[in-house]
């Protein structure tokens, strides 16, 4: 007989012991903020295996995700698949999931219980489609971290399943078997973990982490929501609401608004090297924008947004990985993964990297991805990302410089045509105004070769054409010989033996300049202003 | 420990009645015919907050207290099930408390004022440390401070702990009063007769604690220059067979008051209300009793 047929089930859990629990839950969150994504992770999934079978049994419920604060509690409330009491007896083992590796976006089964990282006590209910009961889980958190402080002291080692049951209890109501919903409260939750109550900071938070879709108050967020469903095949935006403390609740969006300025986006299906026709993740991106020739247009800076620092300015600067559409890592990630050099430029863009391969996985605090072969495609393949964008980001500048330099001559060429009008020349600034028109039009013409805006080539090649015609008016017009090189010595006073010098110095120049008027009045001028201006 | 608990929502046909047609009523007629917005509501509704969700057309936001933790929990949950956990607040204490710390057991406060006050208590009103009365008074104080008027619902368990006699004090303090305002000699005896019932044992408690609280309200509100109108104490029979008290009491601030002020409804109008008992949706006269004024 084998042994091994008459051992009792042990679960991975019956490893654990029980001080593990609390390192492994507090050190998991190092931002406090993480626990909520946790538990938007849970409710998302159980939205989308709900909407799996919602078409089978006719229910209506609207599938949506609210986050509410009340006192020193959060909570997290969806109306998705919810669980039974099986599910909800699971919630006593520690990192047990059942979750489909590749379909739901947490697989590792410790978030459930992020909560008492965090707070004193967590209460759960929930109930499934079909389920006559209410089930109800409480974890007193408190309790736990209090006596296996106190056992540790004692040397008393025992296992987190065993400790779990004691400070956990499980009950059940009954309700309508017709409900399906979830509800998640984080009770009491420590001083030191106040943002969890700060609903400001948790829209944010939600926004920039969670799968929301795009603000009705940005412009080309329809579009490129609709460009997500059709390149990304699990795209499935949440309805989340937040309630806030005045009675009323927002709908959570992705961060973008128009006010940002942000110039129209752009796109980067990723394929695989491999197999160009199996496209592993897709991108769009866009940059910072300013208002040209009537247009958003990119402006060639670091993406900033309104903020007190330089952190909450640069906050959305950079492309982020989403998987499930929950964020994965920071807007470094993809700068450290995808550009070599020049991590300066991928700060120009603001966008996201929707991954389509689900043998992608993301580590357990989702800060980066797990080492896997498929990760390795990833990083390879997205190197189109960076040399994409950093080509675009070449254009941009050579585009913003197009434009400033266009727009900084036409108003130069426009004083010189003024001055043409008014007829105020000396021969002097005449050969001065010529050198200059012919400079600008050198640069327009290198400004124009490296253009690729066809809105700001066009403005250029309007300003050059003025400019030509400023510097053809110059060629013909001749001195009016209004102002002759002054006699200064009354103004300023020379004594007779300084007023002899300085005849002395304007004959000289006459004499030497004598085949040059244009120069010999143009240098004549620059002593004569120094003159005045020295003394 | 796995076990299964009763069900969490219930209530009877009686409270169903009060609540979703006479307060309903009440509700619906201070909102639209005296406040004329909708209504900030404070209360002590339970999980199954059926009197918010009833009255919800005519509320804007609810501050709910709550003594016990997973009952608290089943509010959330109820707020979020029926799509009002944005206008609601919760408080988590004993109600009679946080009046009168003014504050919850996480620090947090009422945001004062309201319009609509619904107490639904557990016991009675009446105990030998008078929380709860004095904690009514605060209410009203609150109230007052911002010279905010509001409707009072306030519905309580029959049996009370009073073990002082304060509601025998109470017939012997109004007897004297109300003879020392009567300038008609004639009326003394009425007077006696009236007062002899209410004190007389064989006569149900529940007609002194009629008399207790409206005269209670009407005493307090005043005192805090609210123009105070108590209608007719109603019984019932709530679950579990428990014998239910209900009153309804309009209180309008007269902010140009400098002090005490006398309400419409005079204290004679008050002695005079009697109890109704409701039954399967009907309310009819409880006692056959003695008047101040002849019917």
């Amino acid at each position: 007989m084998n042994t091994n047929s008459l051992a009792l089930p042990i679960h991975d859990d019956d490893l654990v012991y029980a001080p593990a629990i609390l390192i492994l839950s507090q050190d998991l969150y190092p931002r406090k903020l993480e626990v909520v994504r946790e538990y938007i992770q849970n409710a998302s999934d159980a939205l989308d295996s709900f909407g799996e079978i919602s078409h089978i049994i006719d229910d209506g419920t609207e599938p949506l995700i609210k986050i509410s604060i009340q006192g020193r509690s959060l909570l997290v409330y969806d109306t998705g698949i919810g669980m039974d009491a099986d599910d909800v007896a699971k919630l006593r083992r520690i990192a047990y999931s059942e979750k489909r590796v590749g379909k739901e976006a947490g697989y590792k089964g410790i978030g459930r219980l992020a909560g008492i990282a965090v707070a004193d006590k967590l209460k759960i209910s929930s109930t499934s489609y079909g389920d006559p009961k209410l089930h109800h889980f409480e974890f007193r958190a408190k309790e736990m971290r209090d006596e296996v402080d106190e056992n540790k002291r004692k040397g008393i080692i025992e296992s987190a399943t065993e400790v779990i049951k004691r400070h956990t209890t499980l009950w059940s109501d009954e309700i309508d078997p017709k409900d399906h919903y979830t509800i998640v409260e984080i009770r009491e939750i420590a001083e030191s973990c106040s943002e969890l109550l700060d609903p400001t900071a948790l829209q944010e938070y939600i926004g920039d982490i969670a799968p929301v879709d795009f603000s009705p108050q940005f412009k080309w967020g329809a579009m490129l929501s609709e460009k997500l469903r059709q390149n990304v095949p699990d795209y499935s935006p949440k309805t989340i609401y937040l309630a806030n403390r005045n009675g009323e609740r927002a709908r959570i969006y992705k961060p973008y608004i128009d006010q940002m300025l942000i110039s129209q986006p752009g796109e980067i299906p990723i394929t695989d090297p491999a197999d160009p026709s199996r496209v592993i993740a897709f991108c769009w991106y866009a940059t910072k924008g300013q208002k040209i020739l009537g247009e958003i247009r990119p402006s060639g800076k670091i993406f900033a947004v309104d903020g007190k620092d330089f952190a909450v300015k640069k906050r959305f600067a950079g492309l982020v990985y989403k998987l499930f559409g929950f964020s994965v890592g920071d807007r470094s990630l993809p700068a450290r993964t995808l550009w070599d050099k020049s991590e300066v430029r991928a700060k120009w863009f603001t966008g996201e990297i929707h991954i389509i391969d689900k043998g992608v996985l993301p580590t357990t605090d989702r800060s980066d991805f797990v080492e896997n072969r498929a990760r390795d495609v990833l990083y390879e393949a997205g190197k189109r990302v960076s040399s994409t964008l950093n080509k675009r980001a070449q254009q941009i500048s050579d585009n913003r410089k197009a434009f400033s330099d266009t727009e900084r001559l036409r108003q130069r060429f426009e004083s010189t045509q003024q001055s043409l009008k008014d007829d105020k020349f000396d021969r002097s600034s005449l050969k001065r105004l010529k050198e200059e028109a012919a400079k600008n039009l050198e640069i327009l013409r290198a400004r124009q070769s490296k253009c690729t805006d066809d809105a700001i080539k066009d403005y250029l090649e309007k300003v050059s054409k003025f400019g030509k015609g400023i510097s053809t008016e110059l060629d013909s017009r001749k001195p009016n010989g209004k102002h002759p090189i002054p006699d200064i010595s009354t103004t300023l006073g020379m004594t007779s033996k300084a007023k002899k010098v300085y005849d002395i110095i304007m004959q000289t120049l006459s004499v030497h300049f004598k085949n040059d008027a244009d120069e010999y009045y143009s240098v004549s001028n620059e002593i004569v202003e120094s003159l005045r201006r020295r003394y | 420990m796995l076990g299964e608990r009763p069900a969490v929502f219930h209530t009877n046909e009686n409270k169903d009645f009060l609540r979703d047609i006479l307060d309903r009523e009440a509700v619906r007629v201070w909102q639209q015919s005296v406040v004329k917005r909708k209504l900030k509501y404070l209360g002590l509704p339970a999980a199954e907050m059926l009197d918010v969700v009833s009255w919800e057309p005519f509320l804007s936001t609810f501050t709910t207290i709550e003594r016990e933790e997973n009952q608290q929990h089943l509010m959330f949950l109820r707020a979020n099930v029926n799509d009002i956990e944005h206008r609601m607040k919760s408080l988590y204490g004993e109600f009679d408390d946080i009046l009168i710390s003014g504050r919850d057991r996480y620090g947090h406060s009422p945001d004062w004022p309201f319009d609509l006050i619904n107490l639904d208590y557990f016991g009675g009103f009446i105990y030998s440390n008078l929380s709860r009365p004095r904690a009514i008074k605060k209410l009203i104080e609150n109230q007052s401070n911002y010279r905010h008027g509001f409707l009072l619902i306030i519905t309580q368990h029959l049996r009370d702990g009073d073990v002082i006699g304060a509601k025998a004090t109470l017939v012997e303090d109004m007897r004297r009063s109300i003879k020392s305002l009567c300038v008609d000699q004639t009326l003394i005896e009425s007077i006696d007769n009236v007062m002899d019932w209410f004190a007389d044992a064989t006569t149900p408690d529940i007609a002194r604690q009629a008399l207790y609280m409206n005269v209670f309200l009407k005493d307090k509100g005043e005192a805090e220059q609210f123009d105070v109108k108590c209608q007719p104490a109603i019984h019932y029979v709530g679950t579990g067979h428990s014998s239910m008290i209900h009153f309804i009491t309009e209180l309008r601030h007269r902010g140009d008051a400098a002090h005490r002020i006398a309400s419409e409804q005079s204290l004679v109008d008050v002695v005079d209300l009697n109890v109704r008992t409701l039954d399967h949706g009907t309310l009819k006269s409880m006692f056959k009793r003695p008047q101040l004024r002849p019917a």
